[in-house]
């Protein structure tokens, strides 16, 4: 009768942790950190007081705390979050209030799952810190491990200087998508994107 | 390559365009909308409605604006008393500030989100200015 | 028709307390008080004082019962514990070791 995914009720308060490998939605009130493998979704009327971590979150309530998606988190109308979002994909719709510092495109390891599969198949990044992200569904072809991306990215080359935090945009990260646009080096001379040297 | 200062005003009622050829490095403010589809190092303060098109790219210290809607790439903190909306295609680094902000799946960002409101009473109520995490600096 | 739900995976640290039912299939420590129902499947770990209105176990408690209508151990709970309720029946094959208070 208990399905795969938890429930905390609409009256149900919750002071303390809540951990678990499952999917866990919150109608109710949980004071304490959630940590788990799964999906988590914050009910219009639920409300965290803490961090939550999971593979996908979902957010229409209230959370006073950081959101760490392994995989995406979604903040929808109606939520309130004062708190970080990290994700490699966030949504935020209009209507969803934040305050806090959002980052996008970060690969989260999750907190009860062992290092997946495609993290071995991954190239390795240069700049493990950059965190490119793992998206499990990658077209471009596998890119050297070596520092400079592959040439076949084209103009990727030059964003490393110009924009490096943003999603550390290299081809190897992107996810079936286009390359996104170049942001030539805007303290170059003139209108041309020469190629830099490196450094 | 434009000058130092450019006025973006819609003479007949147009929004005024900086094309996706130009680049402007220096100073835009203007009364009404403007589009920006090229390049744009400097500032940027208008009344109206702005948009960085899709392969757009803007390089500011602050942007001042009703609406910004931003499909392109953005570097730049963003202060508009209206909405802010980052389509899929937009890569952000700054901090954004308005009336309401929303970011479609496939947007990079990466920085600050500052909307006005308050936390239910359970979870501390009013927190108008209280900071969680950390504020990144810029460059 | 449980409105929460501790599934299998889960794990809570902690008090719970609500005013609708309950069923824990995971793990739940510290403390859990409900209104109405509270269900402990097999297989679940609790190890917890719990509060309840009518109280169905099947799993592993380790922790004092008290309930405003009745106790009812099922086959395969395992119980340490003390037991307080007007009613209460401990079925064949449950396991249970504690006192039982039925003067409610």
């Amino acid at each position: 009768m208990a399905g795969s995914i938890s429930v905390i009720g609409r009256t149900t308060r919750v002071h303390g942790r809540v951990t678990g490998a499952v999917d866990l939605e919150v109608q109710g009130f949980v004071e304490g950190d959630i940590a788990v493998g799964g999906d988590v979704t914050v009910d219009v009327h639920g409300m965290v007081g803490a961090g939550v971590r999971g593979r996908r979150l979902v957010v229409r309530g209230a959370v006073k705390g950081d959101l760490v998606g392994e995989e995406a988190v979604s903040l929808e109308d109606g939520a309130r979050v004062v708190g970080d979002v990290r994700a490699p994909r966030v949504t935020i719709a209009p209507g969803a209030l934040v305050r806090g510092f959002v980052q996008t495109g970060e690969a989260v390891e999750s907190p009860s799952r062992a290092a997946r599969p495609q993290s071995a198949a991954r190239p390795a990044s240069p700049a493990p810190a950059k965190t490119m992200a793992a998206p499990p569904a990658r077209a471009p072809a596998p890119t050297p491990v070596a520092a400079v991306p592959a040439p076949a990215a084209k103009p990727a080359v030059r964003q490393t200087e110009a924009m490096t935090a943003v999603g550390s945009v290299t081809a190897n990260s992107l996810p079936r998508r286009p390359p996104p646009p170049v942001v030539p080096a805007l303290k170059k001379a003139k209108g041309q994107v020469a190629k830099r040297k490196e450094r | 390559m434009a000058q130092t200062r450019t006025t973006a005003r819609d003479a007949d009622g147009r929004d005024a365009r900086i094309g996706s050829a130009a680049r402007v490095r220096g100073r835009v403010h203007g009364d009404g909308n403007l589009i920006v589809e090229g390049h744009v190092e400097g500032q940027l303060a208008i009344r109206g409605d702005l948009t960085i098109a899709d392969g757009a790219s803007v390089t500011v210290e602050i942007i001042e604006a009703h609406a910004v809607t931003i499909a392109g790439a953005l570097e730049g903190d963003v202060a508009a008393t209206g909405a802010v909306r980052l389509g899929a295609s937009a890569r952000v680094r700054g901090n954004l500030r308005g009336a309401a902000i929303s970011m479609e799946e496939g947007a990079r960002y990466s920085g600050r989100l500052d909307c006005e409101f308050d936390l239910p009473p359970e979870l501390g109520g009013a927190s108008r200015g209280e900071t969680r995490g950390r504020t990144p600096a810029r460059r | 028709m449980a409105s929460t739900v501790i599934g299998a995976g889960i794990t809570v640290e902690g008090d719970i307390t609500t005013d609708e039912d309950v069923v824990v299939a995971g793990t739940v420590r510290g403390k859990l008080s409900a209104k109405e129902g509270i269900t402990i499947e097999h297989g679940a770990t609790v190890e917890a004082d719990i509060v309840g209105g009518s109280l169905t176990i099947a799993g592993a408690l380790t922790g004092n019962v008290t309930a405003t209508e009745r106790v009812d151990l099922q086959s395969g709970a395992r119980v340490i514990g003390n037991v307080k309720a007007s009613r209460v029946t401990i079925a064949d094959g449950a396991q249970f070791k504690g006192n039982v208070d039925m003067d409610v």
